[in-house]
């Protein structure tokens, strides 16, 4: 039996936090959650997931920091990265682009809400591409 | 109220001289503006001067402190309520509206402490300053800076408040309705009828107020120049085909049929692809919200050499005629859609963005006429819009000619 996919799910939120962790773990997934940047990246060096989930608007580290310190770490550059959050992709990219001066790389971006089912088919999708 | 004892000549002209926009005028001017001058005493909570009242005076601000507040009313029933927009303190003025055409005060001013002011008769300012165009050139000059200053104010303030309150209220929404959802598709265990009925009442309303959200903070902070420099070459077809998929729920609820009638081929345009697929949507939505259950919503595209036009038609009430001028106004809602549910942003919106393509929105009723009803939007989009990068090319290539 393959191993179970690992997915850690960072944001602020207790409530998103709580409610992505309801969806998912009706899948045959590992979840961990973190609350902010630093406490992300933290865990991803002891175990890096299959998968990131991640917010964008944060305390601590942002969500673009975590993707600036994960992109500019070889062993981390090709780490699958969701993005969810409720800010507009294209404000975003801009963003991105103004503070670190390169493209914002990433695999995936979901606005929040996102609908259950539509969350559940994105996640399958990137670890099925990303395995 | 009451009027201060009267300084001296000499002293009410140093405390000009001393004020945002008489300090660059000489003696002999300051002297002469200082006998039509009188100086008066409020009490805290007092205004000074009234938004929409007639200007009759410019207020110099000698001691104290005045608060510029705004009338806001939502729609035109509800409780008008007064925000404060700016501080006026010592030196600086209150009422440059005495100045300025159409001679209408813009804000109000309540003192937030007992003010003591110099009350400058406006009709005889105005008079004295064209009779002596030197100062009038100085003074003018200072009025159109201190109002381009308050207008920047404002537009820096409102941008800065909006993206923190946007993301504010965003989220505990986006929260709530992920649970929603959550709850919805069995993820926490399965609910009876009733149940699922209401939490998908809920789950509606909340997108509503998702929406009423996106819509203040866009329209607040949607300025032509943002928009151009969206600017890009796009298929018309395409997001027409995007707008037609945001609106199919909402008409098949009502059973709405849409029919599109497109041109024969599409061609590419240039405008803020994202923008335009807001406005396809809105008046899609508008119509769909607006038109009886079971009848027909109308999309049509075509060319002319040098336009685009996109229509939206509807078989609702109508417009009635004297409410035709007031649609596109921020929060404007017709009398005879007082039971449709929405606020009277989503033409608003509209417009600006078509009037940042330098395009049109027209509207046509078909309100009492012949027993017939319904309302068509037309937009008009001009075909040489240029990309930024198209721009700068340009410009690039006649500085080198």
């Amino acid at each position: 039996m393959d191993k179970q996919p690992y997915i850690l799910i960072t944001d602020d939120d207790p409530d998103i936090l709580e409610n992505l962790t309801t969806i998912l773990g009706t899948q045959p997934y590992r979840l961990a959650t973190a609350r902010d940047g630093k406490q992300c990246l933290a865990l991803i060096k002891q175990e890096q997931p299959d998968l990131l989930i991640l917010d964008l608007l944060m305390p601590r580290l942002d969500g673009w920091g975590v993707i600036r310190e994960l992109r500019s770490d070889p062993q981390y550059a090709r780490l699958p990265i969701m993005v969810l959050t409720t800010v507009v992709e294209d404000a975003s990219r801009r963003r991105y682009e103004l503070e670190v001066g390169m493209a914002m790389d990433v695999q995936d971006y979901v606005q929040k809400p996102a609908k259950p089912t539509d969350l559940l088919q994105h996640v399958e999708k990137l670890l099925k591409i990303y395995a | 109220m009451r009027d201060a004892p009267i300084s001296s000549l000499s002293i009410t002209a140093e405390r000009l001289r001393r004020s945002e926009i008489f300090g660059e005028l000489g003696d002999a001017d300051l002297a002469a503006i200082a006998k039509f001058c009188i100086e008066q005493q409020f009490e805290e909570g007092e205004a000074v001067l009234s938004e929409g009242a007639p200007a009759a005076a410019v207020f110099v601000v000698e001691r104290g402190k005045l608060a510029l507040e705004k009338k806001i009313q939502i729609g035109r029933h509800s409780t008008p309520r007064n925000a404060t927009i700016d501080y006026v303190e010592a030196g600086k003025v209150a009422g440059f509206s005495g100045l300025v055409e159409p001679y209408v005060y813009s804000t109000s001013a309540v003192c937030l402490e007992p003010t003591r002011v110099i009350r400058v008769d406006g009709p005889v300012l105005r008079a004295y300053l064209e009779a002596h165009p030197i100062a009038g050139l100085k003074a003018i000059t200072a009025v159109a800076a201190l109002i381009s200053d308050r207008y920047r104010h404002s537009i820096d303030t409102l941008t800065y408040f909006l993206s923190v309150v946007s993301h504010e209220l965003r989220s505990p929404l986006a929260a709530v309705e992920n649970y929603l959802q959550t709850l919805l598709g069995g993820f926490a265990g399965e609910l009876n009828d009733k149940q699922k009925r209401m939490i998908t009442r809920c789950a509606l309303r909340v997108t509503d107020l998702r929406g009423l959200i996106g819509d203040v903070v866009d329209l607040a902070r949607m300025r032509p120049e943002q928009i151009q420099a969206d600017f890009e070459w796009f298929d018309p077809g395409e997001i027409g085909t995007e707008s037609l998929e945001d609106a199919r729920l909402a008409a098949a609820e009502k059973g709405i049929h849409i029919k599109v009638e497109p041109p024969p081929k599409f061609e590419p345009i240039v405008g803020a692809r994202r923008r335009m697929r807001q406005v396809f949507t809105n008046l899609l939505n508008n119509a769909i919200k607006y038109a009886p259950p079971d009848s027909v919503v109308t999309l049509r595209a075509w060319y002319e050499p040098d336009t685009l036009y996109v229509e939206v038609e509807d078989e609702g009430p109508g417009i009635p005629p004297e409410d035709v001028p007031h649609i596109f106004e921020e929060f404007f809602r017709s009398d005879n859609v007082s039971d449709t549910p929405g606020v009277g942003l989503g033409l608003s919106i509209a417009k600006k963005i078509v009037d940042a393509h330098s395009g049109q929105i027209i509207v046509k009723s078909l309100y009492g006429e012949g027993g017939a009803s319904g309302t068509r939007f037309t937009i008009a989009i001009p075909r040489n819009l240029q990309t930024p990068e198209m721009r700068r090319r340009e410009w690039m290539m006649t500085g080198n000619a």
